[in-house]
């Protein structure tokens, strides 16, 4: 017994046809679940050069082995494909209940290929797996198609579905299953050109385990250290919106557009501010903490709106950003996002890139469908995330990211496009945080926060400002949260969840594999998997020119920061040799031969040589 | 009393003090006294203890009740941050 099924669905939208194929052990031992076998499968199935947006692309959705058991923070769905808005690899991770359905159900993961003639949606339960027309979902917001598969397939059927935005192929269009996203760099926008805008599936458990009663007791000791954990009180009392003061006192939380440090009144969206208006927690399957803030508002402009966060990233992306602080609007902003199935922080960028534009001229009312994209105006914000989502005029533009807006308006645009391979930047100060602007310079899919975290940079045991001897930590955050996302642990794993010992007894128990008991191996698994992408994006033309970071980090000293005023990023090019070095890559950013046979990618060596040429 | 590095901005590097008073927020006073600023950073606008931080004495977090917390002669005051998003 395991707690693998060993199975995954494989749907074919083109054929209308689904089968169900065995997942090879050999590369559960070697990639173990999550974001790891997805890269194995994409790597191998898709050809270099593929349009993101076209019948040949592909999307992974798997489930680690931990995924619908008892375990803290793991119930957790990772999806790979290529990014429209990148052309890199793009790998998110989804929370909520359906990757544990999906497991119930006897599945780890689904390949979706091809393309439906028209809208299709996929039912799986005790019955099958069944491609279903979907006519009457097209068009309907995430919400509503949540409620109307749920009147038609039953009230505890979990759903996953694009919105809006991702059937009108908006570049950063997410998945959504009930009020939690997955899908940065537009995973979204690819089942909206395969036209399929929903899964809906029907199961029950258990799960079985290798050892449930050694499996038992790990768990037991893990829930019994997190009940008293303070941090992991303070993320189910105020998700990560308790960071929002605090990095805006030292210059980490950036506002208009990157262009300084200091937001005026940013109190009115701190956490205390936010927590009055909280009704409840939400959370994902088998979370104790249930970080996700149920907040409402009450009287004004935006009565009655309700989200499901802000999180950190959305309080900085649709408020500081804009040097909005009226947190009405932010919760109406998030909550449209969602509807309309779109990502929080590369809208809110792109909304941040267009109001500077406009506050330097570059465009004007004409180009904005007459909205006067003054900072602070969350009027023109709604707007704009409406446009965005539906795809309409300038939010058309908006829509496709700010790399492609910027080349499309021209007049030195790009140089207020804060992206990185096309991805927006996150809620942090490159410039006060140095370690973490190598990260977001690095990471495989674009500036994510979501890549790896330089734990010792933020907690303080290292000094934030310096721009040496960070590479070894860069790679090895980034190894440590590939790791993560391939058993699949939440990111906030060390606070709501287990140690690395723990995590390998766990795995053990569930699996009956004895080699995940080495924390050692299983690191080795993220590094490898850190690896195989890096290698998807040398096959598409990818080296050490993509990473980088926008020229504003570089060359502009950072204004009202506190601490980190006046700072550049002098030596990226430094910190890029000493990652590389760390990571057993060439100085152009390619993994070296002798690193692909020590992670046993042999395979790749010959595919290596050809694009790196 | 023990800074984090990121309070130790304010300091010129310094990461461990002496400093009197009889509850923490007393502590506090005196070494905004000696490093002007740093009072601010650690405090919102309502002089109450931003969460990022956690104020421990001799190894127990004073959780919710920092600042008044009372102390002793030869306490240990550690401040603690916590730095993670998402």
């Amino acid at each position: 017994m395991s707690s693998y099924n060993g199975k995954l669905i494989r749907l074919n939208l083109t054929s209308r046809k689904s089968q169900v194929e065995d997942i090879p052990e050999q590369w559960m031992k070697e990639y173990l679940g999550g974001r790891g076998i997805g890269v194995r499968y994409l790597y191998e199935e898709l050809k270099p050069g593929v349009e993101p947006l076209s019948p040949d692309n592909k999307v992974i959705m798997m489930m680690g082995p931990l995924g619908a058991t008892t375990a803290m923070s793991v119930s957790r769905i990772a999806l790979v494909t290529k990014s429209p808005l990148t052309g890199a690899i793009a790998k998110s991770v989804m929370g909520g209940n359906f990757g544990a359905f999906l497991k119930f159900a006897g599945f780890d993961g689904i390949i979706v290929e091809g393309e439906a003639d028209k809208p299709v949606y996929v039912h799986i339960d005790k019955d099958g797996i069944k491609i279903l027309d979907a006519a009457e979902l097209w068009g309907l917001d995430t919400q509503q198609t949540h409620q109307k598969l749920r009147q038609k397939h039953g009230k505890s059927t979990q759903v996953a579905c694009i919105g809006p935005a991702g059937e009108k192929l908006v570049r950063y269009a997410i998945l959504i299953s009930d009020l939690r996203c997955g899908g940065r760099t537009g995973v979204g926008a690819v089942l909206g050109a395969k036209k399929l805008k929903a899964f809906a599936v029907n199961s029950a458990g258990p799960l079985k385990l290798h050892d449930a009663e050694g499996f038992k007791k790990v768990n037991k000791e893990v829930i019994e250290g997190l009940k008293t954990s303070p941090g992991r009180i303070k993320m189910s009392d105020f998700g990560t919106s308790y960071l929002t003061l605090g990095f805006e006192k030292v210059g980490i939380f950036p506002v208009k557009n990157f262009q300084e440090g200091h937001l005026e009144g940013v109190e009115k969206i701190g956490d205390e501010a936010l927590a009055s208006i909280k009704t409840k927690n939400d959370g994902c399957y088998g979370c104790m903490t249930k970080c996700g803030q149920v907040r409402k508002v009450t009287g004004g402009t935006y009565d009655g709106a309700v989200s499901e966060g802000p999180d950190y990233e959305t309080i900085w992306s649709l408020g500081g950003n804009l040097a909005n602080t009226d947190k009405g609007s932010l919760i109406a902003a998030d909550s449209l996002c969602d509807k309309l199935g779109i990502d929080t922080v590369s809208a809110g960028n792109s909304i941040g890139f267009a109001y500077e534009l406009y506050q330097r001229g570059i465009i004007t009312k004409k180009d904005t469908d007459g909205l006067e994209l003054n900072w602070g105006n969350h009027a023109a914000m709604m707007k704009l995330v409406d446009k965005i989502g539906n795809r309409e005029s300038f939010g058309k533009l908006l829509g496709e990211g700010t790399k492609r807006a910027a080349e499309q308006i021209g007049k030195g645009a790009e140089d207020y496009a804060m992206q990185v391979k096309g991805l927006e930047l996150p809620a942090y100060e490159p410039r006060a945080v140095k370690g973490y602007g190598l990260v977001l310079a690095t990471s495989n899919i674009g500036a994510s926060h979501m890549y790896g975290r330089p734990r010792d940079e933020l907690s303080g045991k290292k000094d934030r400002l310096t721009e040496v001897d960070k590479g070894k930590d860069i790679a090895d955050a980034e190894t440590s949260q590939a790791t993560q996302d391939t058993v699949i642990q939440c990111s906030f794993g060390p606070v709501t969840g287990f140690n690395s010992q723990q995590r390998s007894d766990l795995l053990v128990a569930a699996t009956g594999f004895k080699e995940f008991g080495d924390p050692a191996y299983v690191e080795k698994i993220g590094e490898r998997t850190l690896c195989l992408e890096r290698c998807f994006n040398v096959r598409e033309g990818f080296n050490r020119k993509d990473d980088t970071l926008p020229k504003r980090m570089r060359t502009e000293p950072l204004k009202d920061a506190g601490p980190a005023t006046r700072q550049t990023v002098k030596n990226l090019d430094g910190l890029l040799d000493e990652f590389y070095d760390a990571l057993g890559y060439t100085r152009q950013g390619i993994p070296s031969e002798a690193k692909l046979k020590e992670l046993g990618l042999d395979w790749v060596v010959k595919d290596i040589k050809k694009f790196s040429k | 009393m023990k800074l984090p590095p990121i309070l130790q901005e304010f300091s010129g590097g310094i990461e461990t003090l002496e400093v009197s008073g009889r509850t923490v927020s007393e502590c506090l006073e005196k070494l905004d006294v000696q490093f002007p600023g740093i009072k601010e950073v650690l405090l919102d606008r309502q002089g109450k203890l931003l969460r990022v931080f956690g104020i421990y004495l001799n190894t127990d977090g004073l959780h919710p009740v920092e600042l008044d917390s009372p102390v002793q002669d030869g306490d240990e005051i550690v401040i603690l941050n916590f730095l993670m998003g998402g």
